[in-house]
């Protein structure tokens, strides 16, 4: 009880102490300390709700389907002279090309196109914690040489632990489809989920020698179908040549508010 | 002629590419050389050479660091053009002079390419020309040449540090100019524009500072002595030299005398007194302030060592000098360096490739990753706080762990499911020189496969080493697996294809074939191995390797590919698929043989092999290797 006074004591002494401290210096002094202080909190709050609320769609799939094509007809609306393959990522902060002529203000997109060379698949890594929505990009034409590369890319997307936590919505976009000879979005879809299927077989056969995903994909027991998977997954056409590219602006529309 | 000049971002987008030129180029040249050069850390060769059906084309490069820009000119193999890389540099600095990130089309640039172009043809013509001019009258000049030899060396191994001269090719257009800058010494004014361009091929970079004035053997000379004698020194001036500086001041009168002293000292004794003072200038002109303190030792050095007032005043200066130096480090650190250059990274980048070899890297290996990095740094701007060594560490960690991931899946259970659909055994092939480990890491392998559900069955094809069979026939009864053997003295490649029929007829999935260990050299056994190759097309060819092994490593694997390659019958020899790396467990940190391996063959390492027994069996943690490696 005693030690308990002496603490109050000792309290209310500080108390005095600091009251006389603060009637020494001057109000003006006061008052700025008090504004730097509310401008940080404020500063700092700021920036807390800009990385909740992201606006960032990531361009990904396999080296040559056309992600790079596609990044500059959703900023430019052009391709300019063509591309080759990219050996770093393209990002960029602005407002949809086929939004331009709208009226009022409008919420620009920060889009990023990684580069789907497998040696610089690590680089990947960075941008999905932030990223709103993923854009898979599959190339219609040349499809069947490069399933099996492509659904084993979209295996390990889909059971990286930063996008089955956030439910990040996918997008598999099959691009090139202005050749009359692609395959239609549903084939494509179908292939994929018979190779994912075939993957779930192999990559759930778990031992000590593996590096295991961090989440398995699909129901057990059932043939695997995107409707299981924990996050939404759609399928869309492209042409990034032409620039029809109407269905991916929806959908980075419906995923990041203007 | 030049088939095509492209200007494109590191991001992919062109910005740039030659109109007038216009044919169409055969098969994807472009992007198979970023894909399999710029892409695997080879971007400090000089040339990458691409074959298409029905042309041959020789592609070079150079990059814009600081702008995130790539140049690469694509010419006909069999015409050998001089002045490409004359013509890149040209191209470069004009370039950046009209870029802006913002701007996509540079049409306005044709103008300005073509008269680079007519300019770089012109210089390479005039250089033709006087080539003859040795052969011809001045067999005086020939004999400088000669005598100059170990300059000559000197020089070209300056060359080679800035530009790599990997291949034979460059190395002869080396001495080529240097020859020609000879013989323009000699003759006098009608070629001193040649010697100008035999200077920018040789130097590289370097060549602006030398331009300005008459241009003289000496001054060549002294300038690769410059480079070679006081490189590091260069070097350190801009980071801590000046502690050292002070140190040797005061130990003048010293039992032994500091090397680099004596070093000094040489370099007064062959220049001369009159040719120092300009020698002094031109440090000077080339490395800004630091260098008075130089011009100091020098005089107190050579001339008045017993002058005390000299002295203290020498004395007085280091600490004001040293404090100069720290504030203008301190102050570099903040404002960040304006450009990185060669000189800057070299320090760093020797540190680094000293602790890759610790890691028993090999040193070829190791040369040319630090070469491939300093490429991509040259050039580029160094962020505040950050210090170059940082920067080059964390460009390299980036190098590593692009070289380290695989670029083929190595998922074999998923292709051992894709075999069994089609209904044909998936055959791999384990191959490596003696000892390594073959037989006890194929059944390591067969154990995993085994846990797996798949029926897997071994091949004794080893029949040449007495107590092969019956070592692998140990293994096979303790696993419970069987085993197709037909003893000694028998065709490899018959015992793989019989192994291989019967695993299709009792349904088994894989067929794991063991091998006789083979030195790289042994011609008979190698011509074995590929025709057992050739005559089973497995599905995997598995190359093991011990994780001991330190410049052997890029031997052994380069040999092996080159055999294969050499000694198929076959159009389209196969090669080494993947790395099997044995023995991990036994050493320590030093991992380097891992990258070594990959490096040199571009095959992923799929599993590691790190205990005796048959659990022993991992897959390659790339991200701790890189760690290892940079610790």
């Amino acid at each position: 009880m005693q030690e308990l006074e002496q603490w109050k004591e000792q309290a209310s002494h500080l108390l005095n102490v600091a009251n006389d401290y603060l009637r020494e210096v001057p109000p003006n002094q006061l008052y700025a300390a008090a504004a730097i202080a509310v401008f940080t909190t404020l500063l700092l709050l700021l920036r807390f709700l800009k990385r909740t609320k992201s606006n960032t769609i990531v361009l990904t799939g396999l080296s040559g389907s056309g992600k790079t094509v596609i990044f500059y007809q959703l900023r430019d609306g052009s391709t300019h002279q063509g591309t080759v393959t990219s050996m770093e990522p393209n990002e960029d902060t602005f407002v949809l090309h086929g939004e331009t002529t709208k009226k009022g203000k409008i919420k620009p997109v920060h889009i990023v196109d990684v580069p789907g060379h497998s040696r610089l698949r690590p680089k990947l890594d960075e941008y999905l914690p932030q990223a709103a929505g993923i854009v898979f990009v599959v190339d219609a034409l040349d499809f069947l040489p490069n399933c099996r590369a492509a659904s084993e890319y979209l295996y390990d997307l889909l059971t990286k632990g930063s996008v089955v936590r956030k439910k990040i919505p996918l997008l598999i976009l099959c691009n090139k489809t202005d050749k009359v000879t692609a395959h239609t979005k549903e084939f494509i879809r179908k292939q994929i989920e018979k190779e994912i299927e075939k993957l779930r077989a192999s990559r759930s056969a778990v031992s000590d020698a593996d590096v295991t995903n961090e989440f398995t994909l699909g129901v057990p027991g059932e043939p695997f179908s995107f409707t299981q998977c924990s996050n939404t997954v759609t399928t869309a056409d492209a042409s990034g040549l032409t620039g029809e590219i109407s269905q991916l602006e929806e959908f980075i529309r419906a995923h990041v508010k203007p | 002629m030049l088939e095509q000049l492209l200007i494109f971002t590191r991001g992919g987008l062109i910005l740039w590419s030659c109109n007038e030129i216009g044919n169409a180029l055969k098969g994807s040249p472009i992007d198979t050389l970023i894909r399999s050069c710029l892409l695997e850390e080879r971007s400090g060769a000089s040339s990458y050479n691409y074959d298409a059906p029905g042309a041959a084309y020789s592609l070079k490069w150079t990059f814009h660091n600081d702008l995130g820009l790539v140049f690469v000119a694509v010419y006909q193999r069999i015409l050998h053009l001089l002045y490409v890389d004359d013509l890149l540099a040209a191209v470069k600095r004009e370039f950046s002079q009209v870029y802006d990130p913002t701007r996509t089309v540079y049409r306005d640039f044709d103008e300005i390419f073509k008269q680079l172009k007519i300019e770089a043809e012109a210089r390479a013509e005039d250089l033709k020309k006087s080539n003859p001019v040795i052969v011809g009258g001045n067999r005086k000049q020939q004999v400088t040449w000669k005598g100059d030899g170990s300059d000559g060396k000197k020089n070209g191994s300056a060359g080679g540090g800035l530009k790599n001269d990997g291949d034979g090719k460059n190395g002869k257009k080396n001495s080529e100019n240097d020859r020609s800058a000879i013989v323009n010494n000699g003759n006098g004014y009608n070629l001193r524009s040649n010697g100008v361009v035999g200077n920018v091929s040789v130097n590289g970079k370097e060549n602006d500072s030398v331009n300005n004035g008459a241009f003289d053997v000496n001054r060549l000379q002294k300038k690769v002595r410059n480079k070679g004698g006081n490189g590091k020194k260069t070097d350190a001036v801009v980071t801590k030299a000046e502690p050292k500086k002070v140190v040797k001041k005061n130990r003048v009168w010293d039992e032994k005398p500091v090397e680099t002293k004596l070093d000094f000292t040489d370099h007064v004794d062959i220049d001369g007194d009159a040719d120092k003072d300009r020698k002094v200038d031109y440090l000077a002109k080339e490395q800004g302030e630091s260098m008075m303190d130089k011009d100091e030792i020098f005089s107190s050095d050579s001339e008045d060592e017993e002058d005390d007032d000299d002295d203290n005043a020498g004395k007085k200066s280091k600490p004001d000098a040293k404090k100069k130096g720290w504030f203008s480090s301190m102050f570099q650190s903040i404002a960040g360096k304006a450009n990185l250059e060669k000189s800057d990274l070299e320090p760093a980048l020797k540190a680094l490739k000293d602790r890759l070899m610790t890691k028993n890297v090999a040193e070829e290996i190791a040369e040319k990753l630090c070469e491939s990095v300093a490429a991509s740094l040259e050039g580029k701007k160094l962020a505040s706080f950050t210090r170059i060594s940082s920067t080059v560490q964390a460009a390299m960690e980036d190098a590593l762990v692009r070289i380290l991931t695989p670029r083929r899946s190595i998922d074999i259970l998923r292709d051992v499911h894709a075999a069994k659909e089609q209904r044909k055994p998936y055959v791999v092939v384990f191959v490596g020189v003696n000892g390594v480990g073959k037989s006890t890491n194929l059944a390591k392998v067969a154990y995993w496969l085994q846990q797996h559900n798949v029926n897997v069955m071994m091949a004794a094809c080893d029949t040449f080493r007495s107590g092969a069979v019956e070592q692998l026939r140990t293994h096979a009864r303790r696993l419970q697996i069987p085993i197709f053997e037909k003893g000694y003295e028998k065709d490899p490649a018959v015992v793989a294809k019989e192994a291989i029929q019967e695993a299709s007829r009792n349904g088994s999935d894989v067929v794991l074939v063991d091998t006789a260990g083979r030195m790289q050299d042994n011609e008979p056994l190698m011509r074995a191995l590929s025709k057992l190759i050739y005559l089973n097309n497995p599905d995997l060819v598995l190359f093991v390797g011990e994780a001991l092994v330190g410049n052997d490593a890029v031997d052994q694997l380069s040999k092996f590919n080159q055999k294969l390659a050499d000694l198929s019958t076959s159009p389209t020899p196969r090669l080494i698929d993947g790395i099997l790396l044995t023995k991990f467990d036994t050493i320590d940190d030093k991992v380097g043989a891992a990258l070594s391996m990959v490096y040199i063959s571009g095959a992923p390492v799929m599993f590691v092999g790190c205990g005796q027994s048959y659990t022993d069996l991992k897959k390659l943690n790339v991200k701790s290797i890189v760690k290892t490696l940079l610790k």
